[in-house]
């Protein structure tokens, strides 16, 4: 019973802490691998929901007429507008693109299956071609609205068991399947991005980031002058695409603490568990521990052997914990396997430090108490 | 002439709770030879328990001093009183007080586990020694009080203890009963030279004693 108090609260630690260090991670992951050095958004743009803030299409020329050392120092600037549709079950952001940049995004990573998607001239047109199908769709319920083209990766696809020409829908627009790429691009969904700008009715050329792509050559110093350069002109913020991770962990700070402050919560519960079941059990076996005082055992043999037996409930409740632990990460991503739970050396380590540590502190009250016993009187009495 | 097994001069022991104080023993001089049977009388609340547990080092006199086999027992560790209790003095209570979840034999075998002794049969021999060796595998509630008593008492006696101090053995037990723990006490005495201190409330218990010392309001009567 206290066993398994024990491993429910090391498993809700490390499933925690696993959960939100592996979706951290993995978002920061996907954005690393994009073929670009510097992210520019704005400063109220917010990494969690990845809303607010726009920037403009007059932002980018800035950026591409910067230099350094007098020569140009930026080759290219790759808009992302962004957008959410829900697959899977799950709110999906949708990185609307240009065809011509979603090499950036690509990599080395193969179309499994599918093909890339053609865009739009321009966003005005875009708008234009969705508010007249959905003008026409109203009028006949039989009419053919040229979808919202769509390419996701493959661990969605495989999530929500999509292929290619699989028909689904964007807000009230109908989307299409059009491609499905090896998982590791930036985004899950990606949209053509005037497109993407016309079903939510925008009609100019804004963005909510900008990759930029420097000229090749650049030492990170450089880089570094770039991104303030860029911050100076625009008045956006700009990082180093390789910080990401580091930026995307400060702000999600809070979340971070939460997190620790409901695992240790959850601990300072358990070792309350295991201390009165260690008190209950000192009473309980006054008269037995009585016995073995008169048979001869010093009181240090029964501390030793309080502390012990809690020690080993918690051992016990660590180790089912740790595998507790396994197995819950194997239902979250059976069942939601676009989640990510990263389970490390480290927090196992720790894990099993707190619940031996935290055994060893929550014995020694019932420990004191089994010393403090009056060996005569439980003899007895009844 | 060689000195005695137990001996206790000036005795005292006063209770304190909190600002409650109970004096229960005053100036108590006891000896107890080798061997000796010594049987304790008294009215109730006169302290003999009280005595008995300071004898058996698990209670400590509020003042005077104890020997044990010539050491005084004031100077010991915690460690050592339990050693003494261990290797010296086998305790027989009135409510048996065997640990109900494991058999006769098991309950036995505990004792001689703390006590580190490992000789052979050692277990088996005591359960002889009180008639009882076909009782062994029996839990203490499966057996009657009288049987009960008889694993007590083979509990106390299987690693030869110097002192069996028994706090009214025969307390909870009919007259039959009563009897024949009485008869097993006078044996194990006869055939194994050990010392006994035993409480009781009957005259016909005392008899099988060497000697009876009376006890009144904490202090012995007869000296
Ligand atoms: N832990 C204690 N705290 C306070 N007083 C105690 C304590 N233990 C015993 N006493 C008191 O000491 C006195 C002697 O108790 P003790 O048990 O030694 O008597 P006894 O002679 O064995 O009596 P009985 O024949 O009823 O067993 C009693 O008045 C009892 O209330
Ligand atoms: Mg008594």
């Amino acid at each position: 019973m206290s066993v398994l108090a024990v491993a429910i609260a090391i498993t809700l630690l490390l499933i925690l802490v696993g959960l939100s260090n592996g979706t951290l991670n993995e978002v920061s992951g996907r954005i690393e691998s994009v073929d670009a050095e510097i992210i520019v958004r704005d400063r109220h743009f917010d990494l969690g929901s990845m809303s607010g803030g726009t920037l403009w299409e007059r932002q980018a020329d800035q950026i591409m007429e910067i230099e350094i050392a007098g020569a140009p120092a930026v080759e290219r600037v790759i808009p992302v507008f962004l957008g959410r549709v829900k697959l899977a079950g799950l709110t999906q952001n949708v990185f609307g693109v240009c065809p011509e940049d979603f090499a950036y995004f690509a990599g080395p990573r193969r179309m499994v299956d599918g093909g890339l998607f053609e865009d739009m001239d321009a966003p005005l047109e875009a708008v234009e071609h969705f508010t007249e199908q959905a003008r026409l769709a109203e009028q006949d319920r039989d009419y053919r609205v040229t979808p919202l083209p769509l390419v996701i990766d493959e661990r969605l696809a495989n999530a929500g068991g999509f292929a290619v020409g699989d028909h689904t829908s964007y807000g009230d627009t109908p989307a299409v399947i059009v491609g499905i790429i090896e998982t590791g691009v930036a985004g899950r969904v990606f949209a053509p991005i005037n497109m993407l700008r016309g079903v939510n009715g925008i009609a100019a050329q804004t963005a909510h980031m900008f990759f930029v792509k420097a000229t090749p050559g650049l030492d990170t110093g450089n880089l570094q002058l770039l991104a303030e350069e860029i911050e100076t002109v625009t008045h956006r913020a700009a990082s180093l695409v390789a910080n990401y991770g580091q930026i995307l962990s400060a702000n999600f700070r809070n979340l971070t603490i939460f997190v620790s402050l409901v695992s240790v919560i959850a601990l300072v519960i358990c070792f309350l568990f295991i201390l009165v079941t260690m008190y209950t059990m000192v009473l309980e076996r006054g008269r037995e521990i009585a016995i073995l005082q008169s048979l001869g055992a010093a009181r240090w043999t029964i501390l030793r052997q309080t502390i012990q037996e809690s020690w080993l409930l918690c051992s016990l409740g660590t180790v089912l914990g740790i595998l507790m632990t396994y197995g819950a990460r194997w239902l979250i991503q059976t069942m939601q396997p676009l989640m990510t739970v990263e389970i490390r050396p480290f927090w196992i380590g720790v894990a099993v430090l707190i619940g031996i540590g935290g055994g060893a502190i929550s014995a020694m009250y019932p420990g004191y108490l089994a010393l403090r016993h009056d060996p005569v009187e439980a003899l007895s009495f009844d | 002439m060689t000195e005695a097994l137990i001996k206790t001069c000036g005795l005292c022991k006063t209770f304190r709770n909190g600002r409650l104080e109970t004096p229960v023993l005053h100036d108590i001089d006891l000896e107890i030879g080798r061997g000796e049977f010594v049987a304790i009388m008294g009215p109730s609340g006169c302290g003999k328990s009280t005595l008995m547990h300071i004898v058996g080092l698990m209670l400590s006199a509020s003042s005077g001093e104890i020997f044990i086999d010539g050491k005084n027992a004031a100077d010991f560790s915690d460690g050592q009183r339990a050693r003494v209790r261990r290797d010296k003095i086998g305790f027989v209570f009135q409510r048996f007080n065997l640990l109900p979840t494991i058999s006769a034999y098991k309950n036995i075998a505990v004792a001689e586990r703390i006590r580190g002794h490992k000789v052979d049969g050692q277990v088996d021999r005591a359960l002889a020694a009180v008639g009882m060796s076909d009782k062994g595998r029996f839990k203490p509630g499966q057996l009657s009080i009288g049987q009960q008593q008889r694993i007590a008492i083979a509990r106390a006696i299987s690693h030869e203890p110097a002192l069996v101090l028994a706090d009214e053995p025969t307390g909870n037990l009919d007259s039959g009963n009563a009897e024949r723990i009485l008869e097993l006490f006078s044996e194990i005495h006869r055939e194994r030279k050990v010392a006994i201190m035993m409480i009781t409330h009957s005259e016909a218990a005392a008899s099988v004693a060497d000697r009876v010392i009376h006890m009144a309001d904490g202090r012995i009567s007869n000296a």
